[in-house]
């Protein structure tokens, strides 16, 4: 029977049905009814037409409802009568579309989701040019002052605050968020009010400073305080009223990122005293977004920000810019951009690149995953040819057929795709809290969500008909006549083998390149983890001091006051050693200076380049940097003269070659016109690392505390723990800073943390490459178990003769084992070949290894090697213990 | 199967086939009087009851439809029975025949 489209159908039953009934109503006019009254006749007894269209549709719609549950049927009793087969291609999608699934949900948090606002739409970020998002507050006080611009603009910043009163730092999320912030992002509060431009002043507005804290904030920290509202915060050391909260599904404008308190914008003034950058002309720190009018677009809004630049730039010019550089602040053109999923975010900045490689990567595996389920669907499709040829000679359509494999098909897919969500929802959170590091902690929602569930669900549909079609047709070309040849159980040709085969090696290869991949990544990794740091970062805590900021004291005494910590601590039980310095390694601070050019006249500019430290005495000791030649920095040092300072053996190397350092006199480059600080060599250090930990130690000078030369608002405590230090030692620590020198605040990091958190992004490498590599080892092991176990079962009959005809077990596992082992090496040779020449690519990531490493290759090569062993080795040493005489009995 | 609907559906297929298998090829005004005399006007069909059977039997490929002219010059849709719908009325006849006898044991006085 022809399928009609159902438009044609229903037109051409309204004709039938109106063909009956007119028929009818002739009967009842040869009787002599008049007309009118056999149509009113012919109508009741027609019982309805609306309805009986009704019926009708059902009964179509009907038939393919039955026919679909019987193709489920017969699908699911397929699939649980070969469960190898079942369960390889389940695991198979579920790892492959679950780890596309875990990739993305990732992405679409830090990407694409728009922000949880009312009209996301709406919103949009302003550069201050080019790709830069930062102002300073004279420029945004510009912006305020023109609300024509667009229908609400706010200003904002991030900040960690300082919660604690004294002592111990408490530090939290906060923003500076200026008047209108709540009507930019259309934002209602959970509790009490937003914050209003009236509280958007230097001082605090009509209630004094006031803040607005996070729904989560309040609930995790406050306990969810019945009495929120008018609680008293110390942020910063500053007093701060709560008045509203914030719903929970609001986390800001970054995504990535929660906020804990928010405080206007004007209070920056009252937290950094003097140190405010209200009034800077030069401190770029602000961003800067707004709220589209209704009749707004995104184009026009950056025209007006284009046309008002100039105005504004003129306003605001800074002082301290140099002549020359005037012109280019006046110039710069703003313009804005469309934010509906956020501005410009930290994570996005730092992660996009890796993710998108990683989503290749793990598109990748999927593909693995696509040639393993292609070649059990061959291979099923091919044991299934009698049947299927049996069918299409009894008169069954070949729709019908294709039909029915694909629903079986469909059925895989469901299965695999609801295990490839539980697989998902798992590894996207261990991943993010991989990528998740002490000092930046990643804070995204990943719960399932429609959008998600689309993404798996449109990946497992776009399988089922990729591999399922493909395969289905295939199998239903067979010719009827195939039936009629009666083979029954009788030994197949290989003829389709070529296929599988071809399918089984490009597996092999991709699998090899992800493993050589992991290999080189990991070892990257390790080479780096252990690389010497030139000081021992184990049991080595760094305690970064502040002053606050109302303090008025100079350096000399503001040292005092440091030292007056260090001495308190010495003393705690656990600790062995402490001294202070101005940095450590790799806190991104960089402090470089330039030797004058009379002092080494021979070398460039580069070569006179070095980096400081200033630190107090016992430092290298405390550190663990190994003291070469001379003396330690001194603890008193005349305020005239040369500074006694202290140089590790790169900077001997690179400016003072074949001569002896010590007593040498250098200068400093210094401004031009002034001549630079004096410096006296008194000690040589060996080298260590600064702030790179793949470059090699650069030339360092190790400067007297006293002589450093910067504004003393933070300094840092290194101390040396005992290997057993007690438990409550961080309690100790705190209570004797505290008491010592109550007016400083102070948090702990140990030094290790430090380090580790320089290596997160070769970390996560890694980690991703070899659960991936691991991933795609297991999907090949799978793939190659399934289809060597269906080969063997398609070879029953013929294994069955060969050992009744005296053929020993081994001699079985050999015939299979050979065929499998010829297939995998050509995967290992295509995919040695595939690893060379992608390997180029990842160059720049490696740490001591060539992209072409062979220890990396040969290793690769060996464990795939063995995985395929292991994998054919199961089905072959079952075939060779297959009973010959059942096996005989059936054929 | 089992609802009253099933039972009534499946016995409503055998008269219709039954129907075209005495009349030839009829359309579906045709069939439905036909039934109503032969149950001696017992049964009225409705159009909601008559056409979704009629429907079933072509999914089935007992009939098939064909348009064509009535007696009186009216367009109409006819049916026509298959080989297929040959065999069926065969097979639908003597499990019939099987169950009306094995009904019959039942309902008259105990017999050898």
């Amino acid at each position: 029977m022809a399928t009609m489209r159902p438009g044609l159908a229903d037109r051409e039953l309204d004709q039938e049905l109106q063909s009956h009934l007119q028929l009818h109503i002739d009967e009842h006019v040869r009787r002599g009814t008049p007309p009118v009254e056999a149509r009113r006749l012919a109508l009741i007894e027609a019982g309805g037409l609306e309805w009986a269209k009704e019926a009708v549709r059902d009964r179509r719609g009907v038939r393919w409802i039955e026919q679909l549950m019987r193709d489920g049927q017969y699908g699911l009793r397929f699939l649980r009568r070969s469960p190898g087969f079942t369960v390889a291609a389940v695991l198979s999608l579920a790892l492959g579309i679950g780890a596309n699934t875990a990739i993305f949900s990732i992405i679409d948090r830090l990407m694409l989701k728009p922000l949880p606002i009312s009209d996301p739409q709406r919103l949009a970020q302003i550069f201050a040019t080019g790709d830069r998002v930062n102002f300073t507050n004279p420029i945004w006080e510009q912006y305020r002052a023109r609300p024509e611009l667009a229908e609400s603009l706010a200003a904002y910043a991030s900040a960690d605050f300082n919660m604690a009163d004294r002592g111990r730092t408490d530090l939290v999320k906060g923003m500076w968020v200026s008047g209108r912030f709540f009507d930019v992002f259309g934002v209602r509060p959970l509790l009490g009010r937003s914050l209003r431009p009236s509280d958007d002043q230097r001082g605090g507005g009509a209630d004094g400073p006031v803040a607005v804290i996070s729904e989560q904030f309040w609930r995790a920290r406050l306990n969810a305080d019945p009495a929120i509202l008018g609680r008293r915060l110390s942020v910063e050391h500053v007093t701060f009223t709560v008045v509203g909260v914030t719903p929970a599904p609001f986390f800001g404008p970054s995504v990535g990122t929660r906020f804990d308190v928010l405080v206007p914008l004007a209070t920056e003034a009252l937290i950094r005293g003097k140190q405010s950058a209200l009034d800077r002309r030069s401190s770029w720190w602000l961003r800067v977004v707004a709220r589209l009018r209704p009749d707004q677009s995104v184009e026009q809004l950056s025209a007006a920000v284009a046309a008002a630049q100039p105005e504004i730039r003129l306003a605001t010019l800074p002082g301290d810019w140099s002549v020359k550089e005037l012109p280019k602040y006046l110039e710069q053109p703003a313009h804005a951009v469309g934010a509906a999923r956020g501005g410009q975010s930290y994570f996005r900045s730092q992660y996009r690149d890796a993710l998108m490689a990683v989503m290749v990567v793990v598109a990748f595996v999927l593909l693995i995953a696509c040639v393993n389920i292609a070649n059990l669907l061959l291979a099923r499709a091919d044991a299934r040819a009698h049947e299927l040829s049996v069918r299409l000679a009894l008169g069954a359509s070949r729709a019908r057929l294709v039909r029915q494999l694909l629903v079986e098909s469909s059925l895989l897919s469901l299965a695999g795709g609801g295990l490839a969500l539980l697989f998902a929802g798992w590894s996207s959170r261990v991943l993010v809290a991989q990528l998740s590091t002490w000092g930046d902690p990643i804070d995204i929602d990943l719960t399932l969500d429609w959008r998600v569930l689309g993404f798996t669900a449109a990946v497992a549909a776009g399988m089922t008909l990729l591999f399922g079609l493909a395969p289905a047709l295939r199998a239903t070309r067979v010719e009827a006549a195939d039936a009629l040849r009666e083979r029954g159980r009788s030994a197949r040709g290989h003829a389709r083998w070529g296929v599988a085969s071809a399918l089984l090696v490009m597996q092999v290869a991709l699998c090899l390149a992800l493993v050589v991949a992991a290999g080189l990544f990991a070892r990257t990794f390790t080479s780096l983890a252990g690389r010497p740091l030139g000081f021992d970062a184990s049991h080595l805590l760094t305690v970064t001091l502040s002053m606050p900021p109302s303090d008025q004291r100079d350096n000399a005494a503001r040292l005092d006051r440091y030292q007056r910590a260090r001495d308190a601590i010495v003393s705690v039980p656990g600790v062995r050693q402490a001294a202070l310095s101005v940095l450590t390694p790799f806190s991104n601070f960089q402090w470089q200076s330039v030797i004058d050019k009379n002092d080494a006249p021979s070398l460039s500019e580069e070569r006179r380049e070095y980096w400081v430290n200033a630190v107090g005495p016992g430092w290298f000791e405390t550190v663990g940097t190994a003291r070469h030649a001379g003396q330690d920095v001194s603890a008193a040092t005349t305020a005239k003269g040369p500074a006694d300072v202290v140089v590790n053996d790169a900077f001997v190397r690179q400016l003072l070659p074949g001569r002896n350092p010590i007593g040498q006199l250098l200068h400093d480059a210094g401004d031009p016109g002034t001549p630079g600080d004096a410096r006296t060599i008194v000690g040589v250090v060996g080298d260590a690392l600064y702030d790179s930990i793949r470059d090699e130690a650069p030339a360092t000078m190790y400067l007297p505390i006293e002589k450093m030369g910067l504004p003393a608002t933070e300094i840092v405590l290194n101390i040396r723990m005992a290997d057993d230090p007690p438990a409550s030692v961080a309690t100790d620590l705190a209570t004797a800073i505290s008491a010592a020198t109550p007016e400083l605040s102070f948090s702990f990091r140990p030094m290790v943390e430090q380090v580790s958190a320089r290596l997160v992004r070769e970390r996560t490498v890694a980690l991703l490459s070899t659960f991936f590599g691991a991933l795609a080892l297991l999907l090949a092991g799978l793939g190659l178990f399934g289809v060597v176990s269906y080969s063997v079962g398609r070879r029953r009959t013929e294994i069955g003769i060969r050992l009744a005809l005296g053929a020993r077990p081994s001699s079985v596992v050999r015939l299979i084992g050979t065929r499998v082992a010829v297939l995998v090496g050509g995967g290992l040779v295509a995919g040695l070949a595939l690893s060379w020449w992608a390997a180029k690519f990842a160059g720049a990531l490696l740490f001591g290894l060539t992209p072409t490493d062979p220890a990396t290759f040969v290793g690769a090569a060996c464990v795939l090697g063995l995985v395929g062993l292991a994998a054919a080795a199961i089905p072959a040493i079952r075939a060779s213990r297959t009973d010959a005489a059942s096996v005989l009995r059936e054929g | 199967m089992g609802g009253k609907t099933d039972v009534w559906q499946g016995t409503l297929a055998l008269m219709v086939l039954k129907t075209l298998e005495a009349m030839g090829p009829q359309h579906g005004y045709g069939i439905a009087r036909r039934i109503e005399q032969t149950s001696g006007h017992r049964i009225t069909l409705n159009y909601g009851t008559l056409y979704p059977a009629l429907l079933k039997l072509e999914q089935e490929g007992a009939v098939t439809a064909e348009w064509g002219t009535s007696e009186n010059n009216r367009k109409a849709k006819f049916y026509a029975l298959t080989k297929d719908g040959r065999k069926q009325i065969a097979r639908a006849s003597r499990e019939w025949a099987a169950t009306t006898a094995i009904i019959e044991r039942f309902m008259s006085p105990q017999q050898s």
